[in-house]
């Protein structure tokens, strides 16, 4: 069934008009524009609630809306809506809402709101164009957006250090991840359009051609071609670098220099999800029914030794936002680690625990934030015994982070079960080394359930000396309380399921967002607190028994960890400042080295870069030179080339400037009576005007330069003249190749056809030329854009010329001339003496 | 060139004589380009010959006079380039423009078309006196004029600011 067209448009375009105009809103209402972004986010939220019975009956084959965008390389902004992106949608707008509302509590008296709301409802329409988007190329341009509105989000507070480095460092890592992506994305539609049965489409889902609709056949062209793993590999560091997956997980800790509603909004329920849902949305794609596909062995591995690593790291933070941002990392893992199962209960998992996840994280990132606002401080060992100053918020925190530990019957417990279950039984029918992946599940889940605990503790145990709470205001109450409700009822229909009853909506629409990824469709999705001891309801409580044994110890496993991050060696964050630092070192030096001032050095390095580039074109395609056969020249020819051979010749030996310039010009006029032998008259009496006039230019110049050549050392003469002859060897090659290479039907006689008055014509001729002069007719008729772009280049060349000029003038007003450098005399026209 | 320096009595009246002749002839291109060698390109860059030839033979003063420019202005742009650079900027804005019409009558950017006036009945009577011959208005024209002011506004920019230094 298909979604409304005009719903899912709107939707989309809504958060970036809203951007648009959030500055002058700002102007009008102030702080209170919080509000209004509010406003916008729930509009979208109900335009796509709307569509909830189409995207439950989404098709892959079928409910794509395609709209053209640029139809010759066969892009279009496809849009889809099934259960999956309904979810991404929900949440973008949902979770929006109520984190504009809090903004409006939390942002009272921060600088640079109209910027801030902008660039977060920017985001959110980014976020939608990830969640909507069906065409792959679309959808990079949107997974993009969102990775720049995080830099500027993150980047907030522009003046401190830590908030630019942060920017730039999640920009660097998202971004460039992204780069893969979009090479997996051109190796998959371009590889699997060469298959005969395929047409070329990079349209994802949705259309009856698409990739995802016939899977079965992309797959096997890209097993021919042997790229189904690299294309596998590609997308998933895409994926990976979004989602804060190890070993690109460092960036997300830094994130958290961001205002806490930005963290709770993007790096948790939001943009790092878009990793997943691409892991999620490919995942029928590149998923084969086999028993122990290479997406399995990729992507649940990594996903499982993320969840775990991060899960420790958490338990290493000291900060409360660090704390939750490597949690974060870690259930994004536990995600991408169910999707990567090749198990019914592996999509189940994602699904699920997409929505658990965003609901209780982005409820305790609001609380982290009502902890930072109101007792000030967000280091850990200074935190304790909240309980009495902020009882509601306490009990916001129990609901959601018991959730996110696993305990039952609270909502994170279901799809962590989901996770056992399908570990368990990948093991048990595998075997082997696959055991490890309960295994490996287990351990990261106890240490995510000490963290959990943890945080939960701030509320609680005795309270440190001087700690003060006052009572947040309902702004920045209402939401976490609205998503805990949320979290509470998910929890209470499992305990209902346990009882044979079923709460509206969680299961069908979590079938809806399972089958958007699952191989199989699936009917209906039931879940509930299990009262027989299966094997894995005995790995959930395995978890939590361990995860109570140990956490008398926290402390001193927190310390443990924290020894193993100061390694250097096995830290990913040393690798990237060691690379960045590297790269800021390397820099300065390229630019010095090769824009030194020096004339010299600029014409050495643009000359022998382009004669390297040209030979070493002509060598790697293996052009070859056509053969001699012997001289047809006539003795007129014969007469002007050797003069011009001449003049060149005494170029070399001239005394002075003048006569060098003088000299030049025998060998250009000479050209141009070579052209005049050759009937080219058109190309004749251009090559003379602009002869003419560049003896004259060179004259007025000349006159303020010293007529006499500097003393030329012999190691510069000899380096010159090499440079010369490569130049001189580089044009001769490529005039005897481009002329060699004739095509067996050249252009020409097309132009030549059509460029006269046809013999039969009407008043108005507009598919011919009408003029007997090809040449012209092509400059200013066939090819007029090219023209247009060379009167451009004419015009720029004339404003760099003024402009230089007046900015000299301008810098010797102030009293700041340049120091002429060593070789200015011999290497600028303005050496010396006219400065 | 210097100011200090004489040109020669022969320069001098060479140049009045040759100049007006070359202007001509660069018009003459223009105007033929279609059919025959010449076209925006060569008649602007035979135009700026000209004017350099009175530029070094009169000096900058009087090439002032002659194209009516005001001596006043801010900075580069004051006098001789100032008038440069708006030909230029107008020539581009012809070229463009008339691309941009084609658009407006539907057909894509930079369409030409061609008027072929001998088959226009009352302009077809003109065309059969001896010594007219054919008759045609192409649309091209107006972009090769835009082409012609940009390669004059442009070369005699840089030269005049080169000139001045």
């Amino acid at each position: 069934m298909q979604p409304s067209p005009a719903a899912l448009v709107a939707a989309l375009a809504l958060p970036f008009l809203g951007a648009v105009a959030a500055p002058a809103v700002h102007r009008l209402l102030g702080e209170r524009t919080a509000y209004f972004a509010a406003a916008v986010a729930a509009v979208t939220f109900a335009l796509l609630a709307g569509q909830y019975g189409a995207a439950l009956a989404a098709d892959p084959t079928a409910s794509g809306i395609s709209y053209q965008w640029i139809p010759a390389l066969g892009v279009s902004l496809t849009l889809y809506l099934d259960g999956l992106s309904l979810l991404v949608g929900f949440l973008a707008s949902g979770v929006g809402v109520l984190i504009f509302t809090y903004s409006g509590g939390y942002m009272h008296g921060e600088p640079g709101q109209a910027k801030y709301y902008a660039t977060l409802l920017a985001f959110m329409g980014s976020m939608l164009g990830v969640a909507l988007a069906a065409d792959l190329v679309a959808l990079f341009v949107f997974w993009e957006l969102t990775s720049v509105t995080s830099f500027v989000l993150i980047g907030h507070y522009q003046r401190t250090d830590s908030g630019r480095y942060a920017a730039r460092k999640s920009m660097l890592i998202t971004v460039s991840g992204g780069l893969f992506m979009l090479v997996g994305f051109l190796v998959l539609a371009f590889v699997a359009g060469q298959a005969p049965e395929l047409a070329r489409t990079l349209t994802l889902v949705g259309t009856p051609d698409s990739l995802i609709a016939n899977a079965e056949a992309v797959r096997s062209a890209l097993e021919a071609r042997g790229l189904f793993l690299p294309v596998i590999a590609l997308v998933f560091v895409g994926a990976a670098t979004k989602s804060a997956q190890v070993p690109f997980h460092i960036w997300l800790p830094n994130a958290m220099e961001a205002p806490t509603p930005v963290s709770a909004f993007l790096h948790s329920a939001t943009m790092v999800k878009a990793g997943v849902y691409l892991v999620g949305r490919t995942r029928p794609l590149l998923l084969p029914e086999v028993a122990v596909p290479e997406w399995m062995l990729l992507v649940a591995t990594l996903g499982l030794v993320s969840m775990a690593i991060t899960a420790i790291l958490a338990v290493g933070a000291t900060d409360i936002k660090e704390l939750l941002a490597y949690s974060t990392a870690s259930h994004l893992g536990l995600i991408i680690a169910g999707y990567g199962l090749a198990t019914e209960y592996g999509a189940e998992t994602g699904a699920f625990h997409i929505l658990n996840h965003a609901v209780f994280k982005a409820t305790l990132f609001m609380v982290a934030g009502i902890i930072a606002h109101e007792a000030g401080t967000r280091y850990i060992p200074d935190l304790g015994g909240l309980r009495s100053e902020l009882p509601i918020t306490a009990g916001i925190t129990a609901v959601a982070a018991l959730g996110m530990a696993g305990v039952p019957p609270f909502n994170g417990f279901y799809s962590k079960e989901l996770l056992f279950e399908a570990t368990y039984e990948i093991a048990a029918h595998e075997g082997g080394l696959f055991w490890l992946y309960p295994a490996i599940a287990v351990f990261g889940s106890v240490f995510t359930f000490l963290y959990s605990i943890r945080f939960l503790m701030l509320f609680f145990g005795e309270k440190p000396d001087g700690l003060h709470a006052h009572r947040p205001p309902w702004p920045m109450l209402a939401p976490p309380l609205l998503l805990t409700g949320v979290a509470a009822y998910v929890g209470l229909g499992g305990l209902a399921g346990t009882f044979g009853y079923k709460v509206p909506v969680v299961g069908e629409f979590v079938a809806a967002v399972t089958n958007a990824s699952a191989l199989h469709a699936l009917e209906t999705f039931g879940y509930y607190v299990p009262t027989t001891l299966s094997p894995y309801f005995a790995m959930s409580l395995l978890t939590i028994a361990l995860g109570a044994l140990a956490y008398p110890f926290y402390d001193r496993i927190h310390a443990g960890v924290r020894r193993a991050r100061a390694v250097s060696v096995t830290s990913p964050n040393w690798y990237y400042d060691a690379a960045i630092s590297g790269a800021n070192r390397l820099s300065p030096i390229v630019a010095e080295t090769v824009h030194n001032g020096v004339f010299r050095r600029y014409a050495y390095t643009a000359l022998a870069a382009v004669c390297a580039l040209a030979l070493g074109g002509y060598a790697a395609t293996g052009a070859t030179v056509p053969g001699f056969d012997g001289f047809a020249v006539s003795l007129p020819l014969a007469v002007v080339l050797l003069t011009a051979v001449l003049g060149a010749v005494a170029v070399v030996r001239a005394p002075s400037h003048i006569a060098g310039v003088l000299t030049l010009s025998i060998l250009g006029f000479m050209i141009a009576i070579f052209f005049v032998l050759s009937d080219a008259p058109d190309l004749a009496l251009t090559q003379l005007l602009i002869e003419t006039l560049v003896l004259v230019l060179f004259l007025l110049v000349l006159d303020k330069l010293p007529s006499w050549y500097g003393d030329l050392k012999r190691r510069e003469a000899v380096a010159d003249a090499a440079l010369s002859a490569t130049v001189g060897v580089t044009v001769f090659v490529t005039v005897l190749l481009s002329t060699g290479a004739t095509p067996p039907d050249p252009i020409w006689e097309g132009l030549a056809e059509r460029a006269p008055v046809p013999s039969e014509h009407g008043v108005w001729i507009l598919d011919a030329g009408g003029g007997n002069n090809i040449v012209n007719v092509i400059l200013v008729d066939f090819r007029a854009f090219d023209t247009l772009g060379e009167i451009s280049v004419v015009a720029m060349a004339a404003i760099s010329v003024l402009v230089m000029v007046g900015m000299r003038a301008r810098s010797e007003d102030v009293g700041t001339t340049e120091e002429p450098g060593p070789d200015a005399a011999e290497s600028t026209p303005e050496g010396g003496e006219t400065a | 060139m210097t100011a200090e320096r004489e040109t020669t009595v022969i320069a001098r009246t060479v140049t009045r004589v040759v100049v007006p002749i070359i202007l001509v002839v660069a018009l003459a291109l223009l105007f033929r380009g279609h059919n025959l060698p010449g076209g925006g390109f060569i008649a602007g860059v035979l135009t700026c010959t000209a004017f350099a030839l009175v530029y070094i033979i009169y000096g900058s003063e009087s090439l002032r006079t002659l194209v009516g420019a005001s001596a006043g202005g801010d900075g580069v742009l004051a006098g001789l380039p100032g008038a440069y650079a708006r030909l230029f900027a107008v020539g581009l804005a012809i070229a463009a423009g008339g691309g941009v019409a084609a658009m407006v009558l539907g057909y894509p950017f930079l369409s030409q078309t061609v008027l072929y006036l001998s088959d226009v009945p009352a302009v077809g009577a003109v065309t059969k006196l001896p010594g007219i011959g054919t008759l045609e208005l192409a649309s091209a024209f107006v972009f090769d004029a835009g082409v012609y002011l940009v390669v004059v506004g442009g070369l005699l920019t840089i030269i005049s600011v080169v000139g001045s230094e």
